[in-house]
């Protein structure tokens, strides 16, 4: 049971860190990013050969150097950034809101399937294997579980300062206000694609980061393990969360994560029927997205308002209030609107002509 | 998401010169973006009126297999009676996505509708995939014999297949010409709003037009299914890929620059695959959307430097 | 009141598909006074704000701002070089609180660079505490105290407007072009509007006002600029051109104001 539950707890973290990282490019920067999973995958896959060492035929796959996991990890965000500098210029140089999307998506499945089918890249289909206690600590199986544990949660308590800090500075300020009105943005001199193209790496650098983490994790690593679609769970834990908040973000990829993986105990899976469970979950997937998406789109703790300081320190209650009327009614106010006729000193209605 | 390669293709490489190569893939070309075509306009048609990227088209085209397959295996109906339920299963589906999703998002953003439609596509392929299986089911009918026409190879399937896309395209040529739903189909994709002002049951017009892409999109799902000669779950969702970027290459939201848009990437599929393995096809297909979006990013077949269609 | 030309527009021409909107367009706007650009509806005047703050370009012409040309630059650029324009109707940053929206105005670019806001977060903060007194004032004068921590899409079309005008206060541009501040404004509010561009003059920025509301006009510019058919029929002092009779025919002829 302990180890069930150090599993989960490992993985939970790995894509709260992905999921941090994607809620940057969407929550932040608006761009609703589809090829995320990709950079993810190339993190776990650069980890893998830069750290397994050479490639024994039949497998094929290229460097197969013997670096330190961490220094890996490292220069496999490196190669994340690089490549999602391409992607990320072609979606974000012109027409951006759903071509962005749309280009994202074409991406994510050009590269997937190139990566199947071009086996030299990462021996395609049956992928790359052989990563395991990556620190070479020598511990026995059930402990180096639970230092790996540790350094996952530690990893992501420290990209969730990071991001939060970020998040809260000038820079996060400017994101949003971009996402908000490109065009006024750029009226008071911020210049769009920069910032979006900035965010986008950044985001994609945390991609990397996760997958980095992953490919200890996991071990073993080929396309059946990253179909694209996969991305879908890390959208409906930013949705149930909280789109723009990393509190949020964190917190709903722990509820969703964790919540999928003890549903599906649940979930008959006869030996007849392999596709059932996954099939369910991820039917599930979509119907959390659509309901969260139509009836409460800021998730369980809102996006924060602003950098005043005067904000955000009650985010807990939302818990607990219904959609239409948080307690402080400040974000959503612009329901609560007639209260604010009260406050304010109501002008003349403007008279016809001038 | 399958490929389209047809098994001659191997064989023929070998016994024909590289002339004669090139021709049968411009011809296996244009069986592909016959299909492609009648798939990207519908698409289109559902972006013009609804202003949404319908990220479930795929799974309409699905459903259109399936329900043709049904209607062979299970009531033994003929070729042209199975066309007649996928066009009709199409028709219903996109209706009902459109009455139960789309026109419940209109308040919102258009990205949040795209989001809802990606949240759609997984639910309808997973309830396919838990229908039917993960394994990939055919149709029985007779695939004909081979022919020469020109330089070209085709099966009389294939050639029925593309008479009944032409047909088919032009069915949408007059009803968007000639017809009083091409009119207010046009008014309403330019402005909803305003259309509905001036007396154009906008509504109406929105449904009807759903009911004709879903209807193109499942009659397009069948003729794929029966071409490449397998139908699983995810057949759709890899023609979703095609259709996006025919349309957006062509020029989103406009049907005759999609048109052109399909049979232009059809043909560089076809011409690119003759070199590489048919595996990479979509692969070639986001370098052209890529390469369309980085030149002209309102599409090939669009005057102007923008699209006018913008959310 | 005449100082060194600031923005000198030399003869820009701009057709969109076949319209000619502009046409061999030409004026100079002296550093320090209130400029009114009027004319009648398609006489060119948001074109050309459009040509000069960088969000079209034009066919042919040149535009020079502080002696420097500005054609071909990105509008983000022209805008940190001392430009800032507003919109017919107020643009907002919608999820932003009130007062992040003329904080982002008032902070600079390096400030915002995503190193430093990682590095040195502290330092930041303390930065942004140091202007909390000028930011609350501006909140105070333009009346959005009681909002200041609202999101900004709840404003009234009021407040939008006086919103835009603390983000420009905020900001300190050299020169500040507004398209049609007055419009869905009633009379009070005017006043108030009125009153913000003499301020924005007093705080060192030159205006260009494009407006209809001609008693607006003469009460608040020191001069004005006539447009016609895309092209400028006359400049000076509002007062002689109430008595030019092209002025007189082209705004009254087509425009019922």
């Amino acid at each position: 049971m302990l180890q069930y539950w150090t599993a989960i707890l490992t993985e939970a973290s790995i894509f709260a860190i992905l999921a941090l990282g994607i809620d940057m490019i969407w929550g932040w920067a608006g761009d609703f990013d589809l090829s995320a999973y990709a950079y993810f995958a190339l993190g776990v896959y650069m980890t893998m050969v830069l750290t397994i060492g050479k490639a024994k035929s039949p497998v094929e796959y290229v460097l197969g150097w013997h670096l330190p996991y961490l220094l890996a990890i490292a220069v496999a965000v490196v190669v994340v950034i690089a490549f999602a500098s391409i992607i990320g210029a072609i979606a974000l140089r012109s027409l951006r809101e759903v071509y962005f999307s749309i280009t994202t998506f074409g991406a994510v499945w050009a590269i997937y399937y190139f990566v199947e089918n071009y086996t030299p890249l990462f021996n395609g289909y049956n992928g790359v294997y052989g990563l395991f206690d990556p620190m070479g600590y020598g511990m026995s199986y059930a402990a180096y579980h639970y230092v790996f544990l540790a350094f996952c949660a530690v990893t992501l308590f420290g990209v969730y300062l990071l991001v939060q800090r970020l998040s809260r500075s000038p820079f996060g300020r400017m994101v949003r206000a971009v996402r908000d009105d490109e065009k006024a943005a750029s009226v008071y001199g911020r210049n769009v694609f920069g910032t979006k193209y900035r965010t986008y790496l950044f985001g994609a650098a945390l991609a990397g980061l996760a997958g980095g983490l992953f490919a200890a994790y996991i071990g073993a690593f080929s396309p059946l393990d990253w179909k694209p679609t996969e991305i879908f769970v890390l959208y409906a834990a930013i949705l149930v969360g909280g789109r723009g908040n990393p509190k949020g973000v964190v917190l709903g990829s722990f509820i969703v994560y964790v919540g999928f993986v003890e549903m599906t105990r649940y979930i008959p899976s006869p030996a007849a029927r392999p596709e059932l469970g996954p099939a369910l979950r991820q039917i599930l997937i979509g119907v959390l997205i659509i309901v969260m998406l139509r009836f409460r789109p800021s998730g369980i703790i809102p996006e924060r308002l602003g950098t005043d300081g005067t904000e955000g320190r009650r985010s807990w209650r939302y818990l607990f209030a219904r959609s239409s009327a948080p307690p402080t009614s400040v974000l959503a106010w612009h329901e609560a609107r007639p209260s604010m006729e009260t406050v304010v000193p109501a002008e003349p209605r403007p008279e016809a002509g001038t | 998401m399958a490929g389209t390669t047809t098994p001659t293709e191997t064989p023929l490489l070998k016994i024909w010169g590289k002339m004669s190569i090139f021709w049968i893939s411009v011809g296996l070309g244009l069986s592909t973006a016959a299909i492609l075509a009648l798939s990207a306009v519908a698409f289109t048609l559902e972006y013009a009126v609804s202003r949404v990227v319908n990220l479930a088209h795929g799974e309409i085209l699905t459903i259109g297999a399936y329900s043709a397959y049904v209607a062979e295996t299970t009531f033994h109906l003929n070729l042209y009676l199975c066309a007649v339920v996928a066009t009709i299963t199409g028709a219903v589906a996109a209706m009902s996505l459109n009455f139960f999703l789309i026109e419940r998002f209109r308040s919102q953003k258009s990205l949040s509708t795209l989001i809802a439609t990606l949240g759609a596509s997984l639910i309808l392929q997973n309830l396919i995939l838990i229908a039917f299986g993960g394994a990939s089911v055919s149709y029985q009918f007779d695939q004909g014999t081979l022919l020469h026409v020109g330089p070209f190879l085709w099966t009389t399937i294939t050639i029925k297949v593309m008479v009944s896309a032409v047909v088919v395209a032009i069915l949408i040529y007059f009803l968007l010409q000639r017809t009083q739903l091409g009119k207010a189909l046009r008014a309403v994709s330019q402005n909803r709003e305003l259309a509905q002002v001036s007396g154009i049951p906008a509504r109406r017009v929105v449904m009807q037009t759903w009911m004709v892409a879903g209807a193109v999109s499942g009659f397009a799902g069948f003729l794929y299914g029966e071409t490449i000669g397998s139908i699983t779950p995810s057949i759709g969702n890899g023609f979703l890929l095609l259709s996006i970027t025919a349309a957006v290459g062509g020029g989103l939201g406009r049907p005759y620059a999609t048109l052109g848009g399909a049979i232009v990437l059809g043909l560089v599929m076809a011409v690119a695959g003759t070199y590489t393995s048919s595996a990479y096809q979509l692969v070639i297909a986001f370098a052209f959307l890529a390469v369309m979006l980085l030149i002209k990013p309102s599409g090939i077949f669009v005057r102007g430097r923008r699209a006018t269609v913008r959310a | 009141m005449s100082g060194a030309p600031l923005l000198e527009i030399d003869a820009i021409t701009k057709t969109f598909g076949g319209v000619v909107a502009v046409k061999d367009c030409s004026m100079t706007i002296r550093e320090g006074t209130v400029v009114g650009l009027i004319g009648p509806n398609g006489a060119g005047k948001s074109s050309v704000i459009d040509l000069v703050s960088g969000f079209e370009r034009p066919d042919s012409g040149s535009v020079r701002f502080n002696s420097v040309e500005v054609i071909g630059k990105r509008p983000d650029v022209i805008s940190r070089m001392g430009l800032i324009r507003t919109f017919q109707t107020p643009r907002e940053w919608r999820d932003l609180s009130v007062i992040d929206n003329v904080r982002v105005g008032k902070s600079e670019l390096r400030r915002e660079s995503l190193w430093r806001s990682l590095a040195s977060a502290r330092r930041l903060r303390h930065l942004e505490e140091g202007e909390n007194e000028e930011i609350s004032a501006l909140m105070t004068k333009y009346r959005l105290d009681e909002v200041r921590n609202h999101r900004a899409v709840g404003l009234s079309g009021g407040q939008k407007r006086l919103l835009e005008f603390a983000r420009i206060a905020a900001a300190k541009p050299r020169l500040t072009i507004l398209d049609e501040p007055m419009g869905g404004v009633n009379p009070v509010l005017g006043e108030r509007i009125g009153q913000a561009i003499r301020d924005l003059r007093t705080a060192g920025s030159t205006v260009v006002v494009v407006e209809h509301n001609l008693p607006f006009i003469e009460r608040t510019c020191d001069e004005v600029v006539v447009m016609d058919l895309g092209t400028v029929i006359a400049q000076g002092p509002f007062d002689q051109l109430r008595d030019n009779k092209r002025v007189v025919d082209a705004y009254l002829g087509n425009d019922d104001e």
